[in-house]
């Protein structure tokens, strides 16, 4: 065993120990006791650094297999690490380029921005004008930011992995993580790892992103600078503005927060139902708000596809939500993935009308309440929930939290109202559909008329 | 066989008429109302909400034709920026690999002085 595995499965066992003990000391009830246990998998996490920060921040996106508890735990983890030495981020830079910082740019500072597991960013200046691959020129003299791969993360990163993989496999974590495939978690963790650790990647997805927002005036993405872009730098226009996670009660007395908040939101709903690719790590020290009250997003490190099959269930979904409707909610949820055996659809569509119930409506409506709760339903009937579907959810949920820290009284389900609607009644038009349809429709017609 | 009496069946259609456009008028304001007060309950309001929707794509077409708008420009703009984001792509593609060129360049040049 390595000196890395021995502190992982120490680090480890001592907190669950930690979080055993105080279970059974205290008495304590399912719900504090699956809430102690996620303190400790944090804390455990937060110390062993490295791979367990990302790690944790793919848990916190995945309630649907993780649990509430675990999930909203683990979004507390911030990935920051102390800054690796200047020199080692310009000894990357030369390998790359071929030339030190000081000539690839018109100025580079040597303290980082931000310091983070995979990367650092550093501030720079650009000392040629670049042609984006959409929007205006950036001159020579643009702030651009820097992102650079710090030295050995690939190493670290994916040696943690392959140490948390010869852990997972344990009877005693086994015994521990009942109900979790820990083997997938880590094979989706390595390709997630592996993408990251490709900055044009991410590049690419801000340019395209870029372009789906092009006619909006309040969505600022930064460009990328190609030309000082490869696998391991990654060099973009610079963002300023504070992050939402830094606004303060001046700060928002000061911007228009209902209309960002609306606007945020319509946006991320365009995302989702028109384009069908989402950011889908919106927490709120990713997005800025710039001094002329634009939404800036950062970091496309975790983004959500959906096929154009996939979009018009999803808008059924929320079509569901939106309109209270259990039944519709069970069929398009189906096709989605989620296969609920025919014995348990009574029990479940039972239980889905009750939180639709008590989920409240309008301006206290709540989507958190109701996306979270509907994945706990189907974690406690067994059923299995396709990875695409919890990422969804769980990102609706955290927007509709960000739309919530600008204006408490949002409703971000009005927000969607008009693109599920639109959504689905284009789809009316499809060919498919009509002849699937119409005898059914004639069919209901005729019974009206003559019952 | 009888004559048809052709005013009562122009009378039963205009009738007819009149009764599926106030139906549809209702289910308008319902949905125009629900979109104003937040959301309402039941599968029927979706069907108002499409409505309100549909009447307010009505307007929007009304507006256009008023203003004398062709449609299919519209399409072809987003085709034609499809088609110029492609070629950015492109660019920024080859921008990176040229940045990559010249550094195996450089280096080769280094390690051959």
């Amino acid at each position: 065993m390595s000196v890395r595995s021995r502190r992982i499965a120490t680090t480890l066992g001592r907190h669950l120990r930690r979080a055993s003990a105080r279970s059974v000391r205290a008495g304590l009830a399912k719900g504090a006791r699956l809430q102690a246990f996620a303190v400790e998998w944090r804390e455990a996490f937060d110390e062993l650094g490295g791979a367990f920060l990302k790690l944790g921040q793919l848990i916190s996106v995945r309630p649907d297999e993780f649990g509430d508890e675990l999930a909203s735990e683990m979004s507390r983890l911030r990935d920051e690490v102390a800054p690796a030495p200047y020199s080692d981020i310009a000894a990357v830079i030369e390998q790359t380029f071929a030339r030190p910082p000081s000539a690839l740019f018109d100025s580079f500072e040597e303290q980082p921005l931000a310091s983070a597991s995979v990367a650092q960013v550093h501030a720079a200046v650009l000392a040629e004008p670049c042609r984006p691959v959409w929007g205006a020129e950036l001159p020579a003299g643009s702030k651009v930011a820097v992102k650079v791969i710090r030295p050995g993360a690939a190493d670290a990163l994916l040696g943690d992995v392959a140490e948390a993989r010869s852990i997972a496999g344990g009877r005693a974590v086994r015994a521990l993580t009942r109900g979790i495939d820990l083997l997938a978690l880590l094979d989706e963790f390595e390709a997630s790892i592996r993408r990251e650790l490709d900055l044009r990647v991410e590049g690419r997805v801000a340019d395209r992103f870029a372009f789906d927002f092009r006619d909006d005036p309040m969505i600022a993405v930064p460009r990328i600078v190609w030309s000082r872009t490869s696998s391991r730098v990654l060099t973009m226009e610079r963002m300023y503005g504070w992050r939402l996670s830094e606004l303060d009660d001046a700060e928002l007395a000061g911007i228009d927060a209902h209309g960002l908040a609306v606007h945020g939101a319509t946006a991320f709903m365009r995302q989702v139902m028109v384009h069908g690719r989402y950011h889908a790590d919106l927490h709120p020290s990713n997005l800025f708000v710039t001094p002329d009250s634009r939404i800036a997003y950062l970091d496309f490190g975790i983004v959500g596809h959906l096929t154009d099959t996939q979009r018009g269930d999803i808008a059924q979904v929320l079509a569901a939500f939106v309109y209270r409707d259990a039944d519709r909610a069970l069929r398009y949820s189906a096709r989605l993935g989620v296969r609920v055996p025919s014995r348990k659809v009574p029990v479940l569509r039972r239980e889905l009308g009750e939180l639709l119930d008590v989920t409240p409506a309008g301006p206290n409506g709540d989507f958190r309440h109701f996306g979270l709760g509907f994945l706990r339903l189907l974690r406690r009937h067994s059923i299995a929930v396709p990875p695409g579907y919890g990422l969804l959810v769980k990102s609706l949920a955290t927007v509709e939290g960000v739309a919530r820290r600008l204006y408490p009284d949002i409703d971000i389900m009005e927000t969607a109202r008009p693109f599920v609607t639109r959504m689905i009644g284009t789809s009316i038009g499809s060919w498919d559909l009509l002849k699937e349809r119409l005898p059914l429709a004639w069919r209901a017609a005729m019974r009206e008329l003559t019952a | 066989m009888s004559d048809v009496d052709v005013m009562r069946l122009f009378a039963m259609w205009m009738l007819a008429h009149e009764q599926a456009d106030e139906l549809m008028k209702a289910a308008v304001a319902r949905g125009a109302d629900a979109a104003r007060e937040g959301m309402t309950s039941g599968p029927d309001a979706f069907t108002d909400g499409l409505m309100a929707m549909i009447a307010e794509e009505k307007d929007r077409l009304k507006a256009g034709l008023a203003g004398g708008a062709a449609l299919a420009p519209e399409a072809q703009d987003g085709r034609l920026e499809e088609l110029r984001f492609e070629v950015g792509e492109l660019r920024g593609r080859l921008d990176q690999m040229q940045a990559s060129l010249d550094a195996i360049a450089l280096h080769l040049g280094a390690s051959q002085a």
